[in-house]
């Protein structure tokens, strides 16, 4: 599970340029929580494309979240690039007062779509790509919200686990404060990914290293001291987020259709 | 005799840029007094090409590419990668040797990765030969990539009497490890080491570099001389071209210590292998 971090950061500054130039981009925006994906996520684009060509959106619901919104400033100083505060508390309250609901859950997907709408948006107007900030952890439990944050035009942490980013960001050099604190979805104040999928991120990571990576089977990691309770649950999430991981399902009528036997890569012509 | 390795990173689809940028690699090679320069596997046209196939085929007996690269091979000799259409609706991962003029010889992959992440017999026929051929520099043999991780592929040619083989790679990298490329990268130079060592033969393997569809081709191109001793190595990753001279007469002495070849017994290995063809068919 071990990464090399000098070799992984060569490896996705060189995808992130290259993915842009066939693109035909020269600029990169992203979500910036101040949290250590989205954190590391900027420290890639910018070493990858200058600092001068990303622009970090911050996106508060309103004053909730200070200390997380310190730190991606934090990010956006020791970086230099450009950043954009948005305070999404109007347009969420807007739609909520029409529609309330007490679902945290509910209203917590909502602004994180609310997030990806701003997020494109500045895509077309700066003409930039949008960054994704998934990891492989919260990819292969659906931890995330789909067509939200899930939602990116190149995804370059979606193969490292949580635990791996963090590796990534110590060498970046990504502020000890957001290398540390507890990872949080943030949908609200005190929510911990580690407290609400019940699994710290160590043990979770390794697991799933297990299952995924090395294919091995449930008595096996029976075997390594995971509970047959804690393994069960964590394939449930898996197998229940397949759609969060794949284009909607298009049923055949044709001859050649799309998704089942219209073959073509994505780097068509690139 | 001066080899040339040129590590690119093909635009997928785009035979024309790409025939483009062989010139003018030609040209440096040229440039370099280089007597051979290799491509790598499927550099005329990349390697994703899933539906792209055939739209992407060339026939070298009627292609205007191939009749130019026939000239230019009067003054050194090409190894290149290209989608092969043998005969209308076939198509083949395949590679080509030209030299004086002529087109030496054309290997069609026969091991096609179709498992995880590669698909090639989804798209691709089958090769049914390894067969090495005289040139100008001894005996030859091309394998594409996954052919050469079969040692029996190898070793027909190593029988056949091969000076030198030639591997087109385009091999994603794979793997973790700790130092400055991925795991897979280790592989393919074992293999390089073994194969070249226990043939006696030079190993050149030229692998490419770039992103298709999130896949990263790890490049480290190489070249292994006839005792198993890496002599050159291209950058892992990132676009390389490599100039080395590799002295023939190396075959000589390696085959002055190492009896593998004259020791060699392939009707003795053909008829163990025919029991076992037999015995497997039941």
């Amino acid at each position: 599970m071990k990464i090399n971090p000098a070799f992984v950061e060569k490896l996705l500054t060189k995808f992130i340029r290259e993915e842009l130039t066939k693109f035909h981009f020269e600029k990169a925006v992203l979500g910036l929580s101040g949290g250590l994906d989205s954190s590391v996520s900027a420290f890639l684009s910018s070493k990858a494309i200058g600092a001068k060509n990303v622009t970090a959106i911050i996106m508060p619901y309103g004053e909730s979240f200070k200390k997380d919104v310190s730190h991606a400033e934090k990010v956006v100083e020791i970086l230099g690039i450009k950043s954009e505060k948005i305070n999404i508390k109007p347009m969420i309250d807007t739609y909520f007062s029409k529609y309330p609901t007490q679902d945290k859950i509910i209203k917590g997907n909502k602004m994180a779509r609310e997030r990806m709408s701003i997020l494109f948006d500045f895509s077309s107007r700066k003409k930039a790509m949008v960054i994704g900030t998934s990891n492989k952890t919260e990819l292969l439990l659906g931890y995330g919200t789909i067509y939200g944050d899930m939602a990116s035009g190149i995804n370059p942490l979606g193969d490292l686990y949580k635990t791996q980013v963090r590796e990534l960001g110590k060498h970046l050099g990504v502020p000890e404060e957001i290398l540390t604190k507890a990872p949080s979805a943030g949908f609200w104040p005190g929510q911990t990914d580690e407290k609400e999928i019940g699994i710290d991120y160590d043990k979770m990571d390794k697991m799933l290293y297990q299952m995924v990576d090395l294919r091995k089977q449930k008595k096996e990691i029976k075997s390594m001291g995971f509970s047959e309770k804690t393994i069960d649950r964590i394939t449930e999430m898996i197998k229940n987020s397949e759609f969060k991981r794949k284009l909607p399902t298009i049923p055949k009528i044709a001859e050649r259709t799309i998704g089942h036997d219209f073959l073509f890569p994505y780097d068509w012509g690139k | 005799m001066k080899v040339a390795l040129a590590q690119t990173a093909p635009i997928l689809q785009d035979v024309k840029k790409n025939f483009i940028r062989h010139l003018e690699l030609i040209e440096k090679a040229k440039s370099s007094q280089a007597d051979l320069i290799i491509f790598p596997e499927l550099s005329l046209t990349g390697y994703t090409l899933k539906d792209l196939v055939p739209e992407t085929a060339i026939n070298p007996n009627k292609s205007e590419l191939f009749a130019k690269l026939k000239l230019i091979s009067k003054d050194i000799s090409i190894v290149l990668g290209f989608v092969e259409e043998k005969e209308r609706g076939n198509f083949f991962n395949a590679a080509a040797y030209l030299s004086k003029g002529k087109i030496l010889h054309i290997h069609r992959k026969v091991f096609l990765p179709t498992y995880g992440m590669f698909e090639e017999a989804k798209f691709f026929s089958q090769g049914k030969s390894f067969s090495a051929f005289q040139t100008p520099f001894g005996k030859t043999g091309l394998l594409i990539c996954y052919d050469f991780l079969n040692y029996g592929a190898d070793y027909v040619l190593f029988s056949q009497g091969a000076d030198i083989i030639i591997v087109l790679s385009a091999a994603p990298g794979r793997g973790m490890s700790q130092g400055q490329t991925y795991a897979s990268s280790h592989m393919w130079e074992l293999m390089g080491e073994t194969i070249s060592r226990f043939s006696t033969t030079f190993l050149i393997y030229c692998n490419r570099v770039g992103f298709e569809d999130g896949k990263s081709f790890a490049g480290g191109s190489f070249i292994y001389n006839p005792e198993g001793k890496q002599i050159s190595r291209a950058s892992y990753m990132d676009e390389d071209f490599l100039i080395k001279e590799i002295d023939l007469g190396e075959l000589n002495q390696a085959r002055k210590k190492l009896f593998y070849k004259r020791d060699n017994k392939p009707e003795v290995i053909w008829r163990s292998l025919d029991k076992v063809i037999k015995k497997n068919e039941d």
